[in-house]
Formats: structure tokens, sequence, C-alpha cells
């Protein structure tokens, strides 16, 4: 293939090294080291002048790091007079926003979280039951009844015991947080003590925009977490699926694949299982996650939070002593999670395009195992595992997690074992949607065949 | 004629340098507004807006430091000045006392990117519509946007502190190299001393190979003056041959923008310089502590007026050639 060039970001070279295998063709030499006082420098070893240019990297380790050295790469093979610059986002960086905009130290990913000995996984206040369900479990409680204790050993016998195979503890990375601690205490509603409701700005324009602006003239990227993000491009735009990927894995190793229960593990992704359900003729359940401000008994005292600010003059102080008082304990939300649908004594499979801190997905499967699934499987597309994501999976009643390498998996690997978490191969694709690009030909056939 | 409505200075601090932004901020009399940028634990960054800053006057601080964190705040402050933009503030200025990238200005080598030009669009894009910046490497980047650059000097701060701290018939003002001469100079000028240059010859990017003294400076305390130290090597070798070759009686840097990498502070502390002053555009951190011959400029009543001046409409030329107390 002449004119085409394949280069890659410092985030995932082994992805850029298949992509090119699969091609046939050698990886353009880029490089990037940083200058001593941590800039980045980028220098295109080959000529690109009038090449066809795709440039890798995902939205992984670093984000803004290597999101800006994506953006230099780019200025630099404009700068370099290539004809197109085509940026490979396997997993979009800033693809998945903060989905309640307001009271941002309470909901969404936390900032900081702490490795655990031990995760409950539960909702609290804890998940309504059907009522039958919590009466058989009232019955395997008690002493002799052998109906109960037969489905228990059953129950025991199928489940797969999750084995623990990790020999490393995962220390989750040190993160920049607000040091000018400028941001205020926000109620439970995300109001400030002002009374504006604190909001997260969406970044999805910013990034689509700034990748314009760097000199991108094409976008390719991978189950993007809102498909309007597309809308969000001047420029086109391809958005690969992993789901004929993801369905032959299910076709091919899950045995009885028909009698199967495909679960959404919240209702943004119902659209995304549905449409695999479909087509494998499986049946269908959802779970539904609730946020809720906690009702707070008494309202927390004025008088308390007024003589306060006259006593310091330091505003942002008074902010953060006023996490201390009692009166804050009001500022909680709760997750509630509800299942729809029939789950007992089937095999499982929790479909999700993203799993980062994996609160979302540990928390589906322990649903699902109180409500008596057999096996759970999780299908994601890309698992970032941030935070204590590690060992919160391990820890969880999730057996086996099916992912795809969009973003480096070797650590997670070596964290879970391969028979914990196995990784399929988005190379192929990739690969062959560069190929269909740089040819002129159609992609639209990748949508519906795996590769 | 169509009246604006009265709008008010609001400062947002970057998580770059939270001690610059609390100086301007008490110099000012203005208080740090609630908007502040925060990480996830999968290394995104948000921005959380607290207050309302709908038709405000927005000034950002944030500078180009820390080195494994430079793009870290370069993408932190595109994402503040995207959420001001978001947020419908009337006008929103990018402050940005050390500009990251500046050094990467031109097209040095085929193939390598102009950065600083990027890092403009980028400002630019986000929705930046006017930048404060203070001794740019290159001037001539202010060409690179389109929207209004207010370059400070920290000139008129130095001339004070040299004033202050030094007879003129002791002193003399030496370039470390040539890109520089023209700054040097006009401080020379200004102060009325004679002025040095080192040329030295460059094989690589931060190495130094060998130096040559041009002008006299025997018996004189050498004032070395520069826009930026990095890892310090030129300056430490700039010291050596002014003792050694020029027969100096002192040597002391006075520099703009004390970036320190690497292992800048242990170069120092074994150097020849008797000082080195920076001001505190840069977040020292523990530098001050490690390096006993480290000394800060404070910056931060410049840039504050500069944000005064520019927010009621004010000439800003007068800071060019006059530090505020």
């Amino acid at each position: 293939m002449r004119d085409l060039v394949v280069l890659g970001g410092s985030s995932h070279p082994s992805l850029t090294k298949a992509i090119c295998r699969n091609l046939t063709i050698e990886q353009g030499v880029v490089k990037s080291v940083k200058f001593s006082n941590g800039e980045t420098s980028i220098e295109v070893v080959d000529s690109v002048r009038e090449k066809d240019v795709f440039i890798v990297q995902s939205g992984c380790g670093d984000v803004n790091d290597t999101f800006i050295e994506l953006l230099i790469m780019i200025a630099a093979c404009k700068t370099a007079s290539a004809k197109r610059v085509t940026a490979v986002l396997p997993l979009f960086p800033y693809s998945r926003q903060a989905d309640v905009p307001h009271a941002a130290n309470k909901t969404g990913a936390p900032s900081i979280s702490h490795q655990k000995d031990s995760y409950t996984f539960d909702s609290a206040p804890s998940t309504p039951r059907p009522l039958s369900r919590a009466a058989s479990q009232a019955n395997s409680n008690s002493v002799n009844n052998p109906i109960a204790n037969g489905s228990g050993t059953i129950n025991n016998n199928n489940l797969k015991q999750p084995t623990p195979t990790r020999k490393l503890p995962f220390v989750a990375k040190s993160i920049v947080t607000n040091s000018a601690g400028t941001l205020g205490t926000v109620d439970a509603y995300g109001k400030t003590e002002s009374g504006y409701k604190q909001w997260i700005a969406q970044n999805g324009t910013l990034i689509a925009n700034l990748l314009t602006t760097a000199g991108a003239d094409r976008c390719i990227t991978m189950d993007l977490h809102d498909p309007q993000f597309q809308g969000f491009f001047n420029i086109p735009v391809d958005n690969l699926y992993s789901r004929p990927l993801l369905k032959h894995y299910i076709i091919d190793f899950i045995p009885n694949y028909q009698q199967c229960v495909i679960v959404s593990p919240d209702s943004g992704g119902a659209k995304r299982a549905t449409s695999i359900a479909d087509n494998l003729g499986c049946s269908f359940a959802l779970i539904h996650k609730e946020r809720r401000a906690k009702v707070a008994k008494n309202p927390p005292s004025t008088s308390m939070s007024s003589s306060n600010s006259v006593l310091s003059l330091n505003s942002s102080e008074v902010l953060i002593s006023g996490q201390q008082t009692p009166a804050s304990s009001s500022g909680q939300m709760v997750a509630t999670t509800m299942l729809v649908g029939d789950v007992k004594d089937r095999v499982c499979v929790l479909v999700d395009d993203l799993v980062d801190t994996s609160y979302t997905i540990t928390r589906a499967a322990k649903l699902l195992k109180d409500q008596g699934a057999k096996y759970v499987y999780a299908l994601v597309t890309h698992s970032v595992l941030s935070g204590d994501a590690i060992n919160r999976l391990q820890k969880s009643s999730i057996d086996k997690i099916i992912t795809t390498n969009s973003v480096p998996q070797a650590d997670h690997v070596r964290h879970l074992g391969t028979d914990r978490l196995e990784v399929l191969d988005v190379s192929r694709i990739l690969a062959e949607s560069i190929r269909r690009i740089h040819n002129g030909e159609s992609v639209s056939m990748l949508f519906d065949h795996g590769w | 004629m169509m009246t604006h409505s009265q709008n008010t200075i609001k400062l947002v601090a970057g998580n770059s340098h939270p001690e610059l932004c609390k100086q301007i901020s008490a110099r000012l009399g203005i208080e740090l507004s609630k908007v502040g940028a925060f990480n996830y634990t999968n290394q995104e960054t948000a921005v959380a807006v607290g207050e309302s800053v709908r038709d405000e006057d927005v000034y950002i601080i944030q500078t180009g430091c820390g080195e494994t964190s430079i793009n870290q705040f370069l993408m932190e402050l595109l994402i503040i000045v995207n959420a001001c933009k978001i947020a419908s503030a009337r006008r929103i200025t990018a402050v940005i006392p050390n500009f990251p990238y500046a050094r990467q200005d031109k097209k040095d080598k085929s193939r390598a990117p102009i950065t600083a030009k990027l890092v403009a669009n980028l400002l630019q894009t986000a929705g930046c519509s006017h930048v404060i910046t203070l001794d740019l490497h290159a001037s001539q980047i202010q060409g690179f946007f389109r929207v209004p650059v207010d370059n400070l000097y920290a000139e008129p701060s130095v001339l004070r502190y040299i004033n202050e701290n030094f007879a003129r018939e002791d002193i003399i003002i030496v370039s470390p190299d040539a890109g520089g001469a023209k700054r040097v100079s006009s401080i020379a000028d200004k102060l009325d001393v004679n002025f040095a240059l080192i040329h030295k010859e460059r094989k690589k990017a931060n190495e130094v190979s060998r130096m040559v003294l041009v002008g006299d400076v025997t018996d004189k305390v050498c004032l070395l003056i520069d826009d930026m130290a990095d890892t310090c090597g030129t300056l430490c070798k700039a010291a050596e041959v002014l003792l050694e070759e020029g027969g100096a009686k002192e040597v002391i840097a006075i520099i703009t923008h004390g970036i320190f990498s690497s292992n800048a502070i242990e170069r120092l502390n074994n150097s020849k310089l008797s000082r080195i002053i920076c001001t505190n555009s840069m977040p020292l951190e523990d530098k001050l502590e490690r390096c006993s011959i480290l000394e800060t400029i404070d910056i931060s009543p410049t840039l504050a007026e500069a944000i005064r001046r520019l927010h009621y409409g004010e000439s800003v030329s007068y800071l060019f050639n006059n530090a505020p107390a």
C-alpha cells in the first residue's frame, strides 16, 4: 500500500504494532521524548509528505499527557505536509462525561478511591427484593429445609468459585486534586452555600475541536459511549463496533448460549444490550440504577454556618471546616439498583461498553448472583480499570470478564489471571478499517461482521 | 448607544500554582472563584463550576510547570477555559506566566512541530479571548495568536531588585547566550552599566559544549540575566567561565522563570554561583529549602495590576517600565 503511514503514540504501542502487522506494512518511526522540563518533543523520522497518515493513540493511562502528545503528532504531520491525517482512537478520551452534571464530589466516578480489603458491592439502602425470593432465602437460612439445602448444593457445584491469583497489590496512581481549595462543599442537591447549583463542564465538544484544530482530517474510534459524540465533530468520524466480536465470543465460547440472559448493567446501555440479545435470540434483563439525595432528618442548622463565616475571614476555610460538621451528612447520595427481568438459575452475560472504576458492573454482578444467577460473564469493550477497579473485580462475583485490547490489558491480565480475564483482539478491525479508508472503500460492512 | 451592564473580575485558579493564585487574589482583594478542576481516577480532568460567571470578566491563572504534569496542566487550562465559555463568561483571559512549549516555536528540524503555535491555536479553540503572559521566550509567539496577547516583563521588578541590592559601580550585566543579548542590553542601558556576552556552542538541546566570553568582567560582580533556567547547565558553566577566564569577583544569576528541572538544584548547589534569583512565576515547592542560594522576586503585583488594568480598560504599557510596589 503506497502512501500509507501508520504512526503510534506512546499509550498503546503493542496495538499499533499489531495493526501494522495486519496491514503488512512497517510502522512509521516517530521519536517521542520528554524534555527535562516535561514538555513533549515529537520528531517524525520518516517523510510523510503527501502521505495518508494514521496515528494510533488510545485514551488511556495518563489521558491528558497522551492526548496532548497526539495533538502534537497531528500538528507535526500537518506541518510536514501530510496529505491527510487520521486520528485512530480505539478508546476515545473524555467520551464518557459525568452523567449527573452537579454534585461533583458525590456522584460519578470518585476522584479518590482507597484500596479496601473487602467490598460489599451493595447499594445503600439494599435493593428491594421480590417477596418470594426473600422468603426462600429466609428458609434456606433455617436449619432443616431439604429443598432449600438441595438447591444450595447444586448451586455450589455449578458455581465456579473465583480463585485469587493476584500476587502484587495493585496501587492506584496519585491524582491531581483541587489544590487551591476553591471548590466548596455542596449539599445533596448540588447546591453551594450561596444556593448556586454546582455543575461539571462537559468536555466532548472541546476535545473534538482540539483534534480538529491540531489538524486531524478524520477520526476512527470504537464503541463511542455516546453516539451523539460524532455530531460534535466537523470532520468525518468512523465509529466502529466491537459487537460482532463479542457476538462471536458468545456463540463460540458460551455453552448453550441460547439459554443465557443478556443483561445491561444500567439503563444507558440498554440499547446496546438489546441489539445483541435480539441478534442472538436470547432473553434480556436490565439493571436500573437510581441516584437520589438522602433526605436529612434535621435540616442543617443555619446558625452554625453563619457563625462560622463571622469567625473566619477566609471562606474556603469555612467550607473545609463545614465538611466535618455533622450537619453536612445530609449531602449524601444513595444509589439503589433494581433488576428488571428474570435471571434465576440462568447464565448471565453483562454487556457494557466501558468499565472504569467497575462500581456499576460489580454491583450488577452481585445483584445478579443475589437473584439466583448461575454464572456471570461480563463482556466489556473498553476496560480502563482505574483506581481500585482491579481489586474490586477480583473480589466480585463476576466469573469471567471478556474485553478487548482497545487499551493495554497486559497489566490487568497479570493481576486478574487469564482464566478470569480474556482479551479479544481489535487490531484486525482497526487495520481493516484503515485499509478501507485508505483505499476509499466502504467501512459499513465492518459494523455487522467481525474481522 | 448600547450600554453594558457592569461586570466584575472573577479569578479562577488552576492547580499548577495555587500560591501565586492566592497572592494575586490577595493583591486584588478579590476572592478566588468557586471554579476548580479535579481528576477522576481514570485521569480525565473535570471542572466543577460552583458560582455563576455569566457575563463576567474571567481570569484563569495557570502556569506551565511540572516535570510530569505539564501536559496535564495544559489540558486542565483548556478545560477550564472551555467551562467558562460554556458558562457564558463575557471575556476569558488566560494568565499564563510561563507559557508552555514556548521554546518549540520554530521548525528547527525536518518534521518537527511548532508546538507553541499549536498551544496558541488550542487556547483559542477552547475559547480564550485574551492572554496575559510574562517574558515570552520569543516575543514572536504573540503573532501565533489571533487574540490580543499582553506580554508582561519581569524587567522592572528585576531592575528594582538590582537597584536595591547592588551598587552600580560594581556590577556588569552578562547575557549567558546570544539570544538574550537584546534583553540584557536593555537592562544594562537602563542601569547605565556595561554588559558582556557569553557565546555558547550547542550540539544538542540542553547540552552546551563550549563557551566564549565577549567583554571585560575583571573584578566585577557579574549579573547573569536570562528569561528561564531549566537544567541550569548554561548558568553553571557561564559562572565558571566568568570566574576562571574573565576574573570576575562574584557571579549572581537573575532569571524570570525558574523551571529547575531534573538535577538543577544539585547543580546549583555545586556551582560557583553565589546567588540565584528568580521570580515566583513557577511553583518552587521545596526547592527554596534544598537550595540555600535561591531567592525569589514576587511578580504577583505585576500580574495583579495587569489584570486590574485590563478589566478597567486602562493601558497596560505602564507596567513595561514600572513595577507596582
